[in-house]
């Protein structure tokens, strides 16, 4: 049977650790190993920062609703809402990484977030309505 | 949770830095200050002892990475040194490896930084 829990918490960055505590909490009782576990703590909270920083902002206020749920074959999926600006990711700048560069200028680390997001998830799906604001969805697959 | 940010001056002019808990958007401004208030009064050699750090997020990486250009146009730098398996796997994903001077203890940093400064006469 799918299982399911949620947390909401104000839109603010003092609300990381407890975010960070109740996706980790979820992701080890679904039987995720610890290399799993970290990596959807950190998309997570990733995703959770993008929306204070740049949904929220400095000017709104709003909370943040997360909603874990994991289904009949054990795949973890984190839906992550919030009521601050749409949030377009075709608009952030993809980060420059050379993993052998030693060059330190030509490193441009815009858009890190979305990139640990991509990469430690199986899928993220980015959604604004209107009525209901924005709605992050990440999965994670249970390993086969 | 970043309680508290260790800062002595180690050997020579080095300074080490030590956050504590997760570098997270939360916490990193005040490891950030810290960098910065170094880099401000002219102590370009830092060892940032990531020893007790159990997670930076990328704005920790952002952070340390303009301190180190920060560094190193002063001509010091920024030496890592301390950092578990966990958090050095963060900086791979990222390149941040061949891009930052990492060693396994503060000495080594000191020895690193004492290699590098240019001779006094």
């Amino acid at each position: 049977m799918a299982t399911e829990r949620t947390l909401i918490v104000p839109g603010r960055f003092e609300s990381l650790a407890a975010i960070s505590d109740f996706i980790t909490q979820a992701a080890r009782d679904a039987g995720f190993g610890d290399d799993d576990v970290f990596h959807i703590q950190m998309a997570v909270d990733e995703a959770c920062s993008n929306v204070v920083e740049h949904a929220y902002g400095s000017d709104r206020r709003g909370d943040i609703n997360l909603r874990c749920r994991i289904d009949n074959g054990g795949d973890l999926q984190v839906e992550i809402r919030d009521r601050g600006r749409p949030f377009d990711p075709d608009q952030v700048p993809l980060p420059l990484i050379e993993p052998d560069s030693a060059d330190l200028d030509a490193m441009r680390v815009g858009g890190l977030g979305l990139f640990f997001m991509r990469k430690l998830m199986d899928e993220v799906t980015f959604e604004f309505d209107a009525e209901s604001g924005n709605c992050l969805i990440m999965v994670k697959r249970r390993p086969k | 949770m970043n309680d508290r940010i260790a800062q002595a001056q180690v050997e020579g002019d080095a300074t080490r830095i030590a956050p504590a808990g997760r570098l997270d958007t939360f916490s990193v401004p005040a490891f950030e200050a810290a960098l910065n208030e170094n880099l401000d009064a002219g102590r370009s050699r830092l060892i940032v002892d990531l020893a007790d750090v159990t997670y930076v997020s990328s704005s920790g990486l952002r952070a340390l990475l303009s301190a180190r250009r920060r560094a190193r146009a002063a001509g010091g730098d920024v030496v890592l040194c301390g950092m578990a398996p966990r958090v050095r796997e963060i900086f791979e994903m990222v390149g941040f490896v061949s891009l930052f001077s990492i060693v396994p203890s503060v000495q080594d940093g000191v020895n690193l930084l004492r290699a590098d400064a240019p001779t006094r006469t």
